[in-house]
């Protein structure tokens, strides 16, 4: 199969890690293992039967808890692992951003380093010295490219590794979660210069646990869970259940509420949905985005029912109610349900404490409840934690001095 | 995609800049080495055990030994180190990684074939001038190379599993040192006959009897020197390559 340069497939790999279920850690142990089967060998498969293929110029995230073996995928792209079973094919030049400036020496200068390490990322000593002006511009060290690297700070050390890892004109890029690269500034030019590189139709392999950086990124998601591919899609929507399934990395605790319903249906919801922007059905909000809940309800067949309230509310996922309210409350027209009727409720929200939340909605009458699906609907709010979350009015100090 | 010949040039350029780095001597000191040794062993074996005596020029026949011997266990010790010394590189970039063992072997093969031009040198002024056996030195300084590198890729995958290898290594060289004709010479009935036969099954014996002859001695050397150092570092480099590429895909992951 004769693919195009940056193309990416992997079919049916298998890694697996060797454990030792012994790592004598004192000298006493090591001599009794001598003596007793003391390394007994055991197996870790860190991929078992990962599928998935990337054509050129896609930008494609992977993402999953620690330990789902995206950094493993990234290794096996590389080409520093190769898979036990199964098959991983590349096609055309790849860079890596695994680790930075690794191959540098520091007690030789930054041009030393770079034109020793061009040889590890497969350029000639021609192409190397061509690329040597624009590496020290990027890197901002035009006037360090002769001191030592021993004498760099962490974040030229940092930087002079990106200038150089990203010079070469790849087809492939793979991007190890390294972007904490130098100040602030940096990691822009950083993040341009990769965006850069997507506009070119260069094909993007990205690992990160923050997802508004895949989102930006990337348009497509591989969600990695124990070593096995469990979601591949567009990453609004791959992102959306990893967060709901993992409380996106920012809360421990599992929801700790079962949906539940009641009410005399009488009038009822059919089907519930949530949309964010655009009407795209999804449970991923970014702070901005309005929240539509659409619903379908029915009832009143033999007469129309009148003043049905429509509520709505959001709660943690211990329980506890963060927001609630209603079309009466807020002043908007109460409904009339005969047969079918479809109704919308849009919010506006700000998310001071980003998580997992959940949607509840009701329909009620005057001291009748209709319909309740209480803690039926995850949702996901992303954005920045607004600290401190709580605000100070006042203090004072007291102290009665003897 | 990678250029070999280049990465193992830019790996030994890398080496020999890096290492005399703050060094007042420089690269003297691989001459001074076994210069001081070739001193001690002077010393020992003239005037203490009297053993040397009957060897004209005993200390230029001693550095003809020492250099390539020198070459020998400096090349193993360093490179036995190296896949554990660039474990992040190895982790984060593809190359071939046989390149890093085998190019600290050709670093101190630069540094043994300048030492050895030197040593020529100071042969020509102690009267040994160089004649058309000389030749012969530089096919032995090659069987050298490889033997060292077959032993060098297997030494350097076998200490990432078991870090022994290094601590055995410094206690096989010293018994390898005294088995081997390099304070001796082999064929001058110094050793007993039958001491002497089980030396020459030492895989270095070979290699340094051809540099011995074609140096110190300026005569062609015999036949049994050229097939044991033909075999040997065949043999070496061969289960080196063989043990390095059984072993590659498994060692990266024990890093």
């Amino acid at each position: 199969m004769a693919a195009l340069p940056g193309a990416v497939g992997f079919r049916d790999v298998r890694l697996d890690y060797r454990l030792y279920r012994d790592r004598s850690v004192t000298l006493m142990q090591a001599v009794m293992n001598l003596f007793g089967r003391g390394t007994t060998r055991s197996w870790f498969t860190a991929l078992n039967g990962v599928s998935f293929s990337i054509s050129p110029g896609e930008a494609v995230a992977l993402i999953g808890a620690n330990g789902a073996g995206k950094s493993t995928c990234l290794k096996l792209l590389a080409g520093i692992y190769s898979p036990t079973s199964g098959n991983v094919s590349t096609s055309g030049r790849i860079a890596s951003l695994l680790d930075l400036g690794v191959g540098f020496h520091p007690e030789l200068t930054g041009s030393e380093n770079v034109m020793l390490n061009g040889a590890l990322l497969g350029l000639s000593q021609g192409e190397m010295k061509a690329l040597m002006p624009e590496i020290a511009r990027f890197a901002m060290l035009e006037r360090f490219m002769d001191t030592p690297v021993k004498t760099y700070s962490s974040g030229m050390f940092m930087r002079l590794g990106f200038a150089l890892a990203t010079s070469v004109d790849p087809d492939i890029l793979l991007i190890d979660e390294v972007l904490a690269v130098g100040d602030a500034a940096f990691q822009e030019r950083c993040y341009d210069r990769i965006r850069g590189f997507k506009r070119r139709g260069k094909t993007i392999v990205f690992v990160s646990h923050d997802p508004d950086a895949v989102k930006s990124l990337c348009e497509r998601a591989v969600w990695l869970d124990s070593g096995a591919v469990r979601m591949d899609g567009e990453s609004d929507a791959v992102l959306g259940e990893y967060l709901l399934s993992a409380g996106g990395n920012r809360r421990v605790e599992r929801v700790s509420v079962s949906p539940r319903e009641w009410g005399n249906r009488e009038v009822f919801f059919e089907r519930v949905s949530i949309t964010g922007e655009g009407g795209v059905e999804t449970a991923v909000f970014r702070p901005g985005t309005p929240l539509t809940v659409r619903a379908e309800i029915s009832g009143g067949k033999d007469r129309p029912v009148e003043n049905v309230i429509l509520g709505y509310s959001v709660h943690r996922p211990d329980g506890e109610v963060v927001l609630a309210g209603n079309n009466l409350e807020a002043g908007f027209p109460l409904l009339t349900v005969a047969g079918r009727v479809s109704a919308a409720i849009t919010l506006r929200l700000t998310t001071l404490e980003p998580g997992n939340y959940i949607l509840g909605v009701s329909l009620t009458g005057n001291e009748t409840d209709y319909h309740w699906q209480d803690y039926c609907y995850p949702l996901a709010l992303l954005g920045e934690r607004m600290s401190p979350p709580l605000r100070l009015e006042k203090v004072e100090f007291d102290c009665e001095c003897r | 995609m990678t250029d070999l010949p280049l990465l193992m040039k830019s790996l030994v350029d890398k080496d020999l800049r890096v290492r005399y780095k703050r060094s007042v001597l420089g690269f003297l000191w691989f001459l001074l080495k076994p210069v001081f040794s070739m001193v001690v062993y002077t010393v020992v074996f003239t005037r203490i055990i009297r053993f040397g005596g009957a060897i004209e020029n005993f200390s230029l026949f001693l550095l003809t030994g020492l250099l390539p011997w020198n070459f020998f266990s400096s090349s193993l010790a360093a490179s036995t180190r190296t896949l554990l010394d660039n474990h992040r590189l190895i982790r984060s970039v593809y190359f071939p990684r046989a390149a890093l063992p085998v190019a600290a072997v050709i670093a101190n093969g630069v540094h043994m074939l300048l030492a050895l031009g030197v040593l020529q040198l100071l042969l020509w002024l102690w009267g040994h001038a160089p004649s058309l056996p000389l030749i012969a030195a530089l096919p032995a300084v090659l069987m050298l190379c490889c033997l060292t590198s077959g032993l060098a890729l297997a030494l350097s995958v076998w200490n990432v599993y078991y870090r022994d290898v290094s601590q055995f290594l410094e206690v096989v060289l010293l018994a390898w040192f005294y088995a081997s004709p390099v304070i001796y010479p082999l064929g001058m009935g110094m050793l007993p006959p039958r001491v002497e036969h089980i030396i020459r099954f030492n895989p270095l014996s070979g290699i340094l009897e051809i540099l011995h002859s074609a140096m110190y001695s300026g005569t062609w050397p015999e036949a049994w020197c050229w097939i044991s150092g033909f075999f040997w570092s065949a043999g070496f480099l061969l289960m080196g390559v063989l043990v390095f590429r059984r072993y590659e895909p498994s060692v990266v992951k024990e890093l």
